[in-house]
């Protein structure tokens, strides 16, 4: 087909153009201003309520709190932009800091042990989780209803819900109280994540593709793309992030336990959508989803320092998710 | 035209029910009715003809009150009317069974017929005796004969069909609209309808009976309208007409004749004989023992109804249905494409039936949509090379003259023709081997369409075989070299272009082929 109008009528694309298309990705959302207008205004309103608020201190308590979230809700972007939900990140976090931390008891109290083996649960059970839903085709809000409980449960069976004791220094170094360049490395490890996310959701052929199998599943199918593997990739990529975040917690608290951060699904999935990915598919951006993860965090640092009774924290948190959603959504 | 007021037959009630006059209707830019009118008399079964895109199914919106009207006016037994949701136009009597069927599968019968108005108790219980009772009586008063117990879900099409007819009826209805009821119906099944569609219109219901099968509108209506490119095209009593003024009222005789004048040059191209794609008794679930071939340079149409194969034997050559037996060979080797990739990396490409579900994403830019199932292409490492895929983007935009602002507008933004030429530009480079086209022009206005004749003619006349699948016969007339008729699963018969003259010959050849096929596939199944 080579004829029907002029043939080549685009000049080449200036700096400027090249700037401006690296911000849209970066930025890109429905509204996505509003997203960072709603940030503010909750900085504002926690900085005029509490003297403590408005702190260097303060802000890297923010970024510590919301390490497990942010990172976790780095995959679940990928997830969620794919048409679909992982609701088992939390015990998955759970299973790999068992895994690593038995790991390294058992095998020459190795921190690199460790890590592989707590990334490794984590991408196994995304393996899993991809697997089920692709090839048994069954929702994937109930194969990690599924895995949620197992997961938890396993990580509880190991040593009979008895926590692991780590004694790695260089462990606790390198995932939990070193810092990099002067961060503190669980912020930093966010940071990664993130640029991460960015690169592979924006930059790479991976995010082409995630974003076209959310968009249209049956288009992408059309277009040629293998619409299993790709949402496969998506839960693997969020397990091993849910690992990550294992070794980060159990770093910083010295051990691994069985039963923390249940429900921490609810948090990551609220960050994602807070961050404007569409629940439909098709539609998210990394940004975001960092965003919304520090609405979150702020919140509940903000309603600690103001003194707010902790029931009354989980209904005021409630209620702003939902206006937030209601305010940002087109 | 062929009717004027005094109808003389007296097969033909004479109460008038329904009076539609002057309806028009816009979608953006595409007129889809203009000044269409339409009578339909009680105990009447009216039968509304037309090709796809004709105007038909907006006629039946705007009567469902799906749609309103821009323009125009409804009467019902002389009282104007007007719907502006369809509960209103149910109120007012008007029923339409559609062909994606509204009933709840796991439901039975009779849970299905009272749906929403169940006999209840003083506490809001359902009394199941009574509701029983109550289906049965409506159902063999119509005498359909169904079980009330049994679960929609069980039962075959056609009875599902019924139970969605049976529901249509109960209450005060007074005209009943169906949108194709026998498409997927075998014979047998056809014929309880039509008795039940007797039934209705003795109780001096009014019918609507919307269908592409003319021999069934000589043995059901009394009068037919026909409409073409959303205007009148003209209304028959059944017993005067014929199956050939039928015909050259829905695909308009005009138009055929100014085709043919021009197609003519086209016809003397030399085609390159060796095949580029070629069939030979391929089966499975779908198909029946296809042969086939498309040389390189030639454009191949294949006609047939709805449900007949065609978009079948594209998705078996795109690698969407497997081959069960025979052997389909692409320039001469051998291919069993294990999935739309593996046949897009051989050089076939797919322009889809329905663009809105199988060809765009429509929240994404255009560039995204067109690099999609090129992505390898413009990567390197996995990376996305970004400024080489706006470059394509841009170009194809320009090439196809898709009209927007520019490669990063939204696909949904865009007008159907534009639409349809974005999914053309997924295939624009580099030059498929097989371009596989299914209904190309569907919900493209005119002027567009031109233009993507002129892409097809592009790709063929570069070296594609081009296989085109189309209900608008004019179309396959005007496009190609040659025509396969597809009749259940099976080509009829390959006709050479020159070999027929219009579309109305093509239409009289594929109702033939229909009627003969029907019987053939009843004495396979026996």
């Amino acid at each position: 087909m080579t004829e029907l109008i002029a043939p080549n009528v685009v000049a080449a694309s200036t700096r400027s153009d090249r700037r401006r298309r690296i911000l849209q990705n970066l930025l890109r959302g429905e509204r996505p201003y509003m997203l960072y207008i709603a940030f503010v205004i909750l900085l504002v309103v926690f900085s005029l309520s509490s003297p403590w608020f408005l702190s260097v201190d303060n802000f890297l308590n923010i970024g510590r709190q919301t390490t497990l979230v942010s990172i976790i809700a780095v995959g679940m972007t990928f997830i969620i932009i794919a048409r679909q939900i992982d609701l088992s990140v939390a015990s998955t976090l759970a299973l790999s800091g068992m895994a690593a931390a038995l790991a390294m008891s058992q095998i020459n109290n190795s921190w690199i042990v460790g890590a592989v083996a707590g990334l490794g649960t984590g991408a196994l059970v995304g393996l899993i989780n991809g697997i089920l839903t692709t090839q048994l085709s069954i929702p994937s809000f109930l194969v990690t209803l599924g895995s949620l409980s197992m997961a938890r449960g396993l990580a509880m069976m190991v040593t009979n819900t008895k926590p692991v004791i780590i004694t790695n220094e260089t462990y606790f170094a390198i995932f939990g109280e070193g810092t990099f360049l002067g961060i503190p490395v669980p912020i930093a490890w966010t940071l990664a994540a993130m640029i991460v996310g960015i690169l592979l959701l924006h930059y790479n052929v991976f995010g082409r593709r995630i974003y076209a199998v959310g968009g249209n599943p049956t288009a992408a199918l059309y277009s040629g793309i293998n619409t299993k593997r790709i949402t496969t990739a998506a839960f693997v990529l969020t397990g091993t992030l849910a690992g990550l975040a294992a070794l980060v917690l159990s770093a910083r608290s010295h051990a691994a336990r069985p039963d923390v951060v249940q429900g921490m699904e609810l948090d990551v999935i609220a960050a994602v959508i807070l961050g404007g990915c569409s629940l439909f598919g098709g539609r998210g951006y990394i940004l975001g989803t960092l965003f919304g993860s520090l609405i979150i965090g702020t919140l509940n640092n903000g309603l600690v320092l103001l003194g707010v009774s902790s029931p009354m924290q989980l209904v005021i948190k409630g209620a702003i998710i939902v206006a937030a959603v209601a305010f940002t959504k087109r | 035209m062929e009717l004027s007021g005094s109808v003389a037959a007296e097969s033909v009630p004479s109460t008038s029910l329904v009076m539609v006059r002057a309806i028009n209707k816009r979608f953006g830019g595409v007129r889809a009715l203009r000044d269409v009118n339409l009578e339909v008399r009680a105990s009447e079964v009216h039968a509304l003809l037309g090709e796809n895109g004709a105007g038909k199914s907006t006629l039946i919106k705007i009567l469902s009150g799906v749609h309103a009207a821009d323009a125009g006016t409804i009467e019902i037994a002389g009282k104007p009317v007007e719907f502006d949701s369809p509960a209103k136009s149910r109120e007012a009597g008007i029923a339409v069974v559609y062909q994606d069927l509204s009933l709840v599968e796991s439901l039975s019968v009779a849970d299905n017929l009272l749906l929403g108005r169940e006999p209840r108790t003083a506490f809001g219980f359902v009394r199941r005796r009574a509701l029983m009772a109550r289906a049965e009586a409506f159902l063999k008063e119509l005498g359909i004969p169904l079980d009330t117990r049994a679960s929609v879900g069980s039962l075959p099409f056609a009875y599902r069909q019924m139970t969605e007819i049976a529901k249509a009826l109960m209450g005060e209805v007074r005209l009943l609209i169906l949108d194709e009821p026998t498409s997927s119906l075998t014979s047998d099944e056809v014929r309880i309808l039509f008795d039940a569609i007797g039934k209705a219109t003795r109780r001096g219901v009014g019918v609507i009976y919307v269908t592409h099968r003319l021999n069934e509108v000589f043995e059901i209506s009394q009068r037919v309208t026909v409409l073409r490119d959303g205007a009148n095209a003209g209304t028959f009593v059944t017993t005067d007409t014929d199956m050939k003024r039928l015909v050259n009222a829905i695909v308009g005789t005009d138009r055929s004749v100014s085709i043919g004048a021009r197609t003519e040059p086209a016809a003397k191209r030399e085609l390159d004989p060796s095949p580029v794609l070629s069939f030979s008794s391929v089966s499975n679930d779908r198909l029946r023992a296809v042969d086939l071939s498309v040389r390189k340079g030639e454009i191949h149409g294949l006609a047939g109804l709805i449900g007949s194969g065609r978009t079948e034997i594209l998705e078996t050559v795109f690698g969407l249905r497997p081959i069960e037996s025979g052997a389909i060979e692409i320039e001469g080797r051998r291919w069993l494409p294990s999935g739309p990739a593996d046949a897009i990396e051989r050089g076939v490409a797919l322009v889809p039936e329905d663009r809105h579900v199988q060809g765009l994403v429509l929240d994404h830019s255009i560039e995204r949509n067109v690099t999609l199932p090129r992505i390898p292409h413009f990567s390197r490492w996995g990376w996305m090379q970004q400024r080489a895929a706006a470059r394509r983007a841009e170009s194809a935009v320009a090439r196809l003259a898709v009209k927007a602002p520019g490669a990063s507008s939204l696909v949904r933004t865009l007008s159907g023709g534009n639409q349809q030429k974005v999914v053309f530009g997924k295939w624009n480079d580099p030059r498929p081997r097989v371009l596989l086209l299914d209904e190309p022009t569907v919900g493209v206005d005119v002027g567009a369409r031109e233009e993507i004749y002129a892409v097809i003619r592009n790709a063929a006349r570069d070296g594609s075989g081009v296989l085109v699948v189309s209900s608008d016969l004019v179309e396959l007339i005007e496009l190609c070299d040659r025509i396969s008729v597809i009749v259940n699963g099976h080509v009829a018969r390959t006709l050479v272009r020159g070999e027929i003259d219009d579309a109305e010959e093509l239409h009289h050849l594929l109702q033939m082929y229909q009627a003969s096929g029907l019987s053939l596939s009843q004495e396979l199944s026996a």
